[in-house]
């Protein structure tokens, strides 16, 4: 079902009906398209976990916010990838302390409570987990970097 | 001065306080929530990072996020706007443990007369008139007889938990009292869940007239004058002038020196307002004060020529005030109408949404501080202020006739907005004549 023609109407049945969101579910797979910016053609495709019957929800007048992963409005994500995001502002640490190995390197598998960094504000550091399961694929931030509330700073392939 | 500055705000008076810094060269960082990811005005910081979720709790209210964000950005100071964390005495204490400047006031003078009930008490003790009250939960009928005496008629009935204009009674009469008490205090608790009552006198058709305070860290204090913002609507201002048409001169000068003193006595230093009610009498009692920099400064810094929040910015890095009272002369009048996304026929509901066309007005002595623009997305999550728009003419008539030009000059489509209703108020004959108090917009319209 989760081929590219049957996507390609999907979305042009949504700017044809201005709709913002569209979830179906055929099968394991399971859609959510959603258009944060009803002027753009591009939605955003992302795979959630819950299974949810197909729906549909028609514009609003007020713009809804992206809010499923926080995606820039046209980026088309991988299906198959998950990205942890910062819940804060604060600086990245790799590592527990600078003479030790980092948490975690491209490769390594993750447990939802596997640590993967380390956030530093206002002089507490917060330990970050992963919350999804698989293997790191790629980090994007550097050590001593500062990021931003919603930055994504690993991908995770489940 | 500072090297970087935090903006810890959004829309209008995050751009205004931007290029405030960039005219001091002084290098800023704007934050933003996920809601105001994208906008316009961001682009015009050196730095913008998102700190939090869509709701204000979520983002411009967790003090947390906005210090780490100063510390990331290695900000020297945060300049807290109006309305969110702007009088948050605690916040500012934050701030200054991790040795970032809180661009307002001291701590203890936040704490001290932004505390409705701190700062009445201080006015009383410098003579500063209040409006006469019971002070305090009425106990019993007794008591209450004889504060009633003291106070004077007419009086009202406020309820302590209330607002919105519920749990409250006017007595005319003595003999009414005890049936407007027992009522009023039904009200409350039906309302609030909480009985309690307090008695003030009433005064009737009040004028609002405020006082700009600016002072430095060095003990100097100044007033730059008066804003009359009595044209309001449930007590949210819609229109402000200065100087006030409805107070004479010994009252004006009454004022001043009465919100200077408060502000002395204090040790304040930056910007604040003193705000009183004036009665048809010209008798004036100071309500509060504001410990922050306020929407309608604009008014203020047209008849007087100073930027006052560069004026803040400079007083918060040490600096002394480059004026003193007498180098102070107020000139011309000026006019401030407030624009806000809402819909004067759905008893101003807010309006949210994308406004496609913004042509605001321009011309000699006119200001527009907006964050608006053709494109340009107007949340529902946040205040509806869309622009602020002012005029400064040589005198009060002239600078009318030029806010009526503006306004209808000034198109922003499609959203509804309050120029309509500005339109027929600055048209009105009673606006003209000054002869209006805070209940006027709502009877007349």
């Amino acid at each position: 079902m989760l081929d590219l023609d049957r996507i390609r109407q999907l979305v042009e049945m949504m700017v044809a009906n201005d709709l913002i969101e569209l979830s179906l579910r055929d099968g394991e797979v399971e859609v959510n398209l959603r258009r944060p910016n009803p002027k753009s053609n591009e939605p955003v495709l992302v795979t959630t976990p819950m299974m949810s019957p197909m729906h549909a929800m028609h514009a609003s007048p007020t713009n809804s916010p992206p809010v499923v992963d926080g995606k820039v409005p046209g980026e088309v994500v991988d299906l198959k990838h998950h990205e942890i995001r910062s819940p804060m502002v604060g600086t990245f640490y790799a590592a527990p302390d600078p003479d030790s190995p980092p948490f975690v390197q491209v490769g390594n598998p993750v447990g939802p409570s596997t640590v993967v960094c380390l956030l530093e504000a206002m002089k507490v550091f917060s330990e970050i987990k992963a919350e999804t399961s698989g293997t790191i694929e790629r980090i994007l931030v550097r050590d001593g970097e500062a990021v931003e509330y919603g930055q994504p700073l690993f991908l995770v392939r489940p | 001065m500072f090297r970087r500055i935090l903006i810890a705000n959004r829309g209008e008076i995050a751009l205004r306080i931007l290029r405030a810094c960039h005219e001091l060269n002084v290098e800023t960082v704007c934050v933003f929530s996920e809601e105001d990811r994208g906008a316009e005005y961001l682009r015009l910081a050196d730095k913008a990072l998102c700190i939090g979720g869509p709701a204000p709790r979520e983002s411009y209210l967790k003090s947390d996020r906005l210090i780490a964000a100063a510390e990331v950005t290695r900000a020297d100071a945060i300049h807290p706007g109006y309305g969110f964390l702007a009088e948050n005495g605690q916040f500012a204490e934050k701030c200054r443990a991790c040795n970032i400047e809180f661009i307002g006031p001291s701590v203890e003078a936040i704490k001290l007369l932004g505390d409705k009930a701190s700062a009445r008490t201080l006015a009383k003790k410098n003579k500063v008139p209040t409006i006469p009250g019971s002070d305090g939960v009425l106990e019993d009928d007794n008591e209450t007889i004889a504060i009633a005496e003291r106070v004077g008629f007419p009086l009202i009935i406020k309820a302590s938990a209330g607002g919105g204009g519920r749990g409250m009674r006017i007595v005319h009469d003595k003999t009414d009292l005890l049936a407007a008490l027992k009522q009023a205090k039904q009200e409350a608790d039906g309302a609030f869940n909480n009985r309690d009552v307090y008695i003030e006198k009433f005064i009737d058709r009040p004028r609002h007239v405020e006082v700009q305070i600016i002072a430095d860290q060095h003990g100097h204090v100044v007033h730059l004058g008066e804003r009359d913002c009595t044209l309001q609507r449930r007590y949210q201002k819609l229109v402000e002038e200065s100087p006030s048409p409805g107070i004479d001169h010994r009252t004006r000068e009454n004022l001043c020196a009465a919100a200077v003193k408060l502000c002395k006595v204090a040790k304040y230093h930056n910007a604040g307002t003193v705000e009183f009610l004036v009665d048809t009498k010209g008798r004036f009692y100071f309500i509060e004060v504001n410990t922050r920099i306020q929407v309608e400064h604009p008014v203020t810094e047209m008849v007087t020529g100073i930027d006052l929040i560069k004026t803040q910015i400079r007083v918060a890095a040490g600096e002394k005030l480059e004026f003193d009272q007498r180098s102070i002369r107020p000139h011309g009048h000026a006019i401030e109408c407030r624009i806000n996304a809402e819909d004067p026929d759905e008893r101003f509901r807010p309006c949210a949404g994308i406004i496609e066309k913004f042509r605001p007005p321009g011309g000699m002595g006119v200001r527009v501080d907006s964050y608006g623009h053709d494109g340009c997305r107007v949340s529902p999550r946040y205040d509806s202020l869309v622009a602020k728009l002012v005029v400064h003419q040589p005198t009060r008539p002239q600078a009318i006739r030029s806010m009526q030009r503006c306004l209808r000059e000034f198109v922003i489509e499609p959203l509804k907005t309050t120029l309509p209703l500005l339109r027929r108020v600055i048209a009105h004959p009673d606006f003209h004549d000054g002869t209006i108090d805070t209940g006027f917009i709502e009877r007349t319209f």
